[in-house]
C-alpha cells in the first residue's frame, strides 16, 4: 500500500526542524521559506499543524495544471511535477484545499513534497515523533493499539 | 577574506535620531574573536557606547544579535541576545530569548540589528527581506503589547516581532522587550532602552536563506548532538515538566524567595507547586526553534477565578517570582504573567519591586494613603493593581518604576527592603537556603542580580549537602557523568573531585560562566539536558561545519571568555567596584532557617573565582596577563560611523 506522511499533531511543538532540513535536502542550504512543509500556527491555541502534500488520489492540483505537468507515480502513488515545464501560474496552489505547494521565490515555479523518493528527511528527523511515514493500515494499526493502551483500567 | 558560511554576513545600523540605515559587513577577524550574539553585541556596545552615557539618553545603543548556529539544525540552537547599557545597573545589560526572531532575522538577511539615536516621534522598524523601513508608531503607541502585537500581526503575517508594551514607553527600569506575545529579553530594562528610543516594535520578516559549509556532515552531528542530549538524566524531567522540575526541590532546601526573601519556604508549597500540577492544566509542549527538549507549556486554566485563561506559562521563575515571591496562587501566577506580558516587565524585578513595596507596607513604612490601596503578599487583586500602577507609573507607581534600588533612594530609610545585586532585583534562590557554583554566579554575574549566567552544568538538586563549606558543592552524581561532561580533561579534573564527591564553586563557576557566553555567542540554550551534555568539544567541529571556520574547542573557549572580559571591562569603566559584588545585607544578619551568609567565607570562595579569572580582588581588572592572553589590547572591530 501506498505510503505517504502522516501527521500525530499532539506530538508536534513546533520546533520547525522539518523545516530546515527539508529545505536542506531539496535546495542543498536552510532556505525555510521553501521546505515542503510548513507549520501553521494559531495564536491561542498552543498547538502547531504541520502540512504537506496529502498525495490525494485525485489531485486537484493536477486537475488544475495547465501544462498537465503534474502526475501520480504508479508505484509510490507520489504525485510528481515536471517542474522545468512549470510556467509558475499558480493554479494548483490556489485548487490544493491544504495549501501544500510552495512558490519557489528563485525559480518562479511551483513545489511539492516528493516524500524524498521515500525516505523523508522531515520524518526522520523530526524529534518529537510527530511525523510518520507509514500506510493507512499500518497507521491505523497504531491508532488501535494506542487508543487500546488508554483504555486500559488498571 | 574567504567566505563566511553560516552567517547572514551583515548587521543592520538604525540611527533613528537620523532616520538613517547602514550595512556592516561581518569581518572574518569579528567572527573567529567574537564569534556571534553576545560576542557581537559586548564588542560593539564596547566600542560604540559613550563612558557614562545616559542608559535611557540617545546615545545608548541597543542591539539584538541573533545566536551564529542559529538557522542550523543544532538542537536547541534558536536563540538571540538583545544588549544595550542597563538603566537599572548603568552596567552592561544584555538577555537572551528563544524561539524564532533569531532564524527570521537571519533569513531577512541580517545577523544583527544595531539602534541608534532617538525616534523625535514614536516609531516600528519593519525589516523585511534587507529592506528597512520606519513608519510612525501612530495608534500602536499607548497600546499593551498584546493589542499592539494583534495589529502588526494582521499586516505582517508570519513576522517575527519584538516589541515592547506600556511599561517600555513610559521607561519603567524594568521594563522588558517583548519576543511576541509569549516571550522576552526580559532582564537588564532593555524595554525601557527601546521606550527611551521612542521605538514600539521591531517587525522582521525574512525568507532568505542561510547557506552551511558542510550540510551533510552538519546533519550528523545534529543525531550525534542529539544523542548525547538524550541521554542525559535531565531529557525527560525537562521534557516532561520543563523548568518546573526545580520548584520543590528548592522548597525543600529552603532557598525560595518566599514572601520577598524573608522566609525560605511557603507552607503547602509542595502541594500547590509540585510539578505535577502542570499537567492538570498543560496543552500541548511547546519547542523553540530547533529543539529537541520543547521544555515550555501551553497552558490553559479550565476552572476557578481564571478560567479561560491561556497562556504559555508555568515556569519557575514566573511561579516563583509571582507564587513564592508574592504567595499567589499557580492559577494567579499565569494571571500574573500575562498582565507582565502585556505591560512588558522582566517578571523578576516586577515581582521584586512590588515585594518590596508590600514588605514596605508592613513595615508601615509605606501607607494606604501612599498607594492608594491596602497590599499584602497573595492579595492578587492589590497586587495586579499595583502592577499597572508601575507600568502607567500613577501615584506609588511612579517612584516604584524606577526599581527596588533607585526607589529605596527616595524613600528613605527603605533600603533594606530592596533586595537586589548591582541594582538589579534577585530571582528566586535564596543564598541562606543553598550555597552552590549558582550562587556564587549571582555576585560575579555581569548583569547583577540574576541567576542565568553561571550554572554548573552538574548541579545536583538532590543533594543540598557541603553546605557550610562555601568552597564546594556536592557532586553526587554516577561517574559517567563525569565522563560525558565535555569539558578539557584536566580543568575537568580540578573542577570536580570524584573522590570527595565535590564540586570546586569557584573553579566551576569561571567554566559555567564562559560555557553559558559560548551558548549565548552560538544560539544554544542553558538548559540541564543541554550543559551536561554540550561543550566546545562537541562544539567547535559543528561551527566549522556551519561557517567554515576553523576553531578548535579552546578557541571558542577563548572567545567566549574575552565576550566575558569585554563585559567586565564595560561594567569597570562605568564605575563598577568589586565591593558591588555583594549580597543585601539581610542575607548576611537575617536568619532563615538559622542559617545567614558567612562573609569570610563567601569573600574566600570570591577570592579564589578572580584568581580562576585572572582578574585584580581590589579593582576587580582583568590583569595585563589575561588581556594579553585574551589579545583585548586596543583594537577597533568597528569604524565609529
Amino acid at each position: 500500500m501506498e505510503k505517504i506522511i502522516w501527521v500525530d499533531y499532539a506530538l508536534c511543538t513546533g520546533c520547525e526542524t522539518c523545516r530546515l532540513v527539508c529545505s536542506y535536502n531539496k535546495e542543498g542550504i536552510f532556505w525555510p521559506s521553501l521546505a515542503r512543509i510548513k507549520l501553521w500556527r494559531e495564536k491561542d491555541q498552543g498547538q502547531v499543524y504541520p502540512l504537506t502534500c496529502k498525495q490525494c488520489a485525485s489531485p486537484p492540483c493536477a486537475d488544475a495544471c495547465l501544462m498537465n505537468i503534474i502526475t501520480k507515480d504508479p508505484v509510490s502513488g507520489v504525485n510528481i511535477r515536471e517542474t522545468e515545464m512549470c510556467i509558475g501560474c499558480r493554479a494548483c496552489q490556489a485548487a490544493c484545499p491544504f495549501d501544500a505547494g510552495v512558490y519557489h521565490l528563485q525559480q518562479d515555479i511551483v513545489v511539492s513534497c516528493d516524500t524524498c523518493q521515500g525516505e523523508p528527511v522531515c520524518v526522520k528527523f523530526c524529534p518529537h515523533q510527530a511525523l510518520a511515514f507509514t500506510d493507512l493500515d499500518e497507521m491505523k494499526r497504531k491508532k488501535q493499539k494506542k487508543r487500546a493502551e488508554q483504555s486500559i483500567v488498571v | 577574506m574567504s567566505v563566511l558560511y553560516g552567517y547572514a554576513g551583515k548587521l543592520l545600523e538604525v540611527n533613528l535620531s537620523e532616520n538613517r540605515f547602514k550595512d556592516r559587513v561581518l569581518q572574518e577577524k569579528l567572527c573567529r574573536d567574537y564569534l556571534g550574539g553576545i560576542g557581537f553585541n559586548a564588542r560593539y556596545l564596547y566600542e560604540q557606547i559613550p563612558t557614562g552615557a545616559d542608559a535611557l539618553g540617545p546615545e545608548n545603543i541597543l542591539m539584538i544579535s541573533a545566536g551564529t548556529l542559529v538557522g542550523s539544525p543544532f538542537p536547541t540552537a534558536s536563540r538571540s541576545e538583545a544588549s544595550a547599557k542597563s538603566p537599572m545597573t548603568g552596567l552592561f545589560g544584555t538577555s537572551n530569548s528563544g524561539m524564532f526572531f533569531g532564524i527570521q532575522l537571519k533569513c531577512a538577511g541580517y545577523d544583527g540589528i544595531i539602534i541608534r539615536g532617538q525616534a523625535p516621534e514614536p516609531v516600528y522598524l519593519v525589516i523585511e527581506n534587507e529592506e528597512v523601513k520606519v513608519y510612525p508608531a501612530g495608534n500602536l503607541w499607548g497600546k499593551d503589547a498584546w493589542e499592539a502585537l494583534d495589529i502588526l500581526k494582521t499586516e505582517y503575517e508570519e513576522a517575527e516581532i519584538a516589541l515592547i508594551g506600556p511599561a517600555g514607553e513610559n521607561m519603567v527600569r524594568f521594563a522588558c522587550i517583548e519576543n511576541g506575545y509569549y516571550d522576552a529579553w526580559g532582564r537588564t530594562g532593555l524595554g525601557a532602552v527601546m521606550g527611551s528610543k521612542r521605538l514600539k516594535a521591531i517587525v522582521v520578516r525574512g525568507s532568505g536563506s542561510i547557506t552551511p559549509f558542510k550540510g551533510e556532515e552538519m546533519l550528523q552531528k545534529t543525531l550525534e548532538a542529539r544523542k548525547r542530549i538524550m541521554a542525559s538524566p535531565f531529557y525527560q524531567p525537562f521534557k516532561s515538566y520543563g523548568t518546573m522540575n526545580a520548584a520543590i526541590p528548592y522548597g525543600k532546601f529552603q532557598a525560595l524567595n518566599a514572601h520577598h526573601f524573608t522566609r525560605g519556604c511557603l507552607p503547602d508549597w509542595k502541594q500547590n507547586f509540585a510539578r505535577s500540577r502542570v499537567e492538570e492544566y498543560m496543552k500541548s509542549h511547546i519547542a523553540c526553534q530547533s529543539c529537541i527538549i520543547a521544555c515550555a507549556h501551553w497552558v490553559e486554566i479550565n476552572q476557578g477565578k481564571y478560567q479561560g485563561l491561556k497562556m504559555k506559562d508555568m515556569e519557575v521563575t514566573p511561579v516563583t517570582s509571582f507564587g513564592s515571591g508574592l504567595g499567589l496562587s499557580l492559577e494567579a501566577c499565569v494571571q500574573a504573567s500575562a498582565q507582565a506580558q502585556k505591560y512588558g516587565y522582566d517578571m523578576v524585578s516586577i515581582a521584586g519591586t512590588v515585594g518590596m513595596a508590600i514588605e514596605l507596607f508592613r513595615h508601615g513604612m509605606l501607607t494606604r494613603e501612599d498607594i492608594g490601596y491596602d497590599i499584602d503578599f497573595g492579595q492578587e487583586k492589590a497586587i495586579f493593581q499595583l502592577m499597572e500602577d508601575i507600568a502607567y507609573r500613577r501615584g506609588i507607581g511612579h517612584i516604584l518604576a524606577e526599581g527596588s534600588k533607585r526607589a529605596a533612594g527616595i524613600l528613605t530609610g527603605s533600603e533594606d527592603a530592596a533586595v537586589h545585586i548591582k541594582g538589579l532585583e534577585m530571582p528566586m534562590i535564596d543564598p541562606r537556603g543553598r550555597w552552590t557554583t549558582w550562587t556564587l554566579g549571582m555576585l560575579t554575574n555581569i548583569r547583577g542580580g540574576d541567576h542565568l549566567r553561571c550554572r554548573n552544568p552538574v548541579e545536583n538538586l538532590r543533594y543540598n549537602e557541603n553546605k557550610h563549606n562555601y568552597r564546594k558543592e556536592r557532586f553526587g552524581f554516577p561517574e559517567k557523568m563525569f565522563h560525558d561532561l565535555d569539558m578539557p580533561a584536566e580543568l575537568k579534573a580540578r573542577a570536580i573531585d570524584l573522590e570527595q564527591d565535590t564540586v570546586d564553586i569557584a573553579v566551576m563557576a569561571k567554566w559555567a560562566e564562559d560555557l553559558i557566553n559560548l551558548y549565548n555567542a552560538l544560539g544554544v540554550c542553558i538548559r540541564p539536558p543541554v550543559m551536561n551534555s554540550i561543550g566546545p568539544g562537541i562544539l567547535a567541529p559543528f561551527f566549522e561545519d556551519f561557517t567554515g571556520l576553523t576553531m578548535s574547542p579552546a578557541d571558542l573557549m577563548r572567545a567566549a571568555e574575552r565576550a566575558w572580559n569585554v563585559m567586565k571591562l564595560f561594567n569597570i569603566r562605568e564605575g563598577e567596584k568589586p565591593e558591588d559584588s555583594r549580597f543585601p545585607e539581610r542575607f548576611y544578619r537575617q536568619a532563615i532557617d538559622d542559617k545567614v551568609l558567612p562573609e569570610e567565607q563567601i569573600e574566600e570562595v570570591l577570592k579564589l573565582y578572580y584568581q580562576a579569572r585572572g582578574w585584580d580582588r581590589h579593582s576587580g581588572q582583568p590583569q595585563k596577563e589575561k588581556l594579553e592572553e585574551l589579545s583585548l589590547e586596543q583594537q577597533r572591530y568597528f569604524d565609529s560611523r
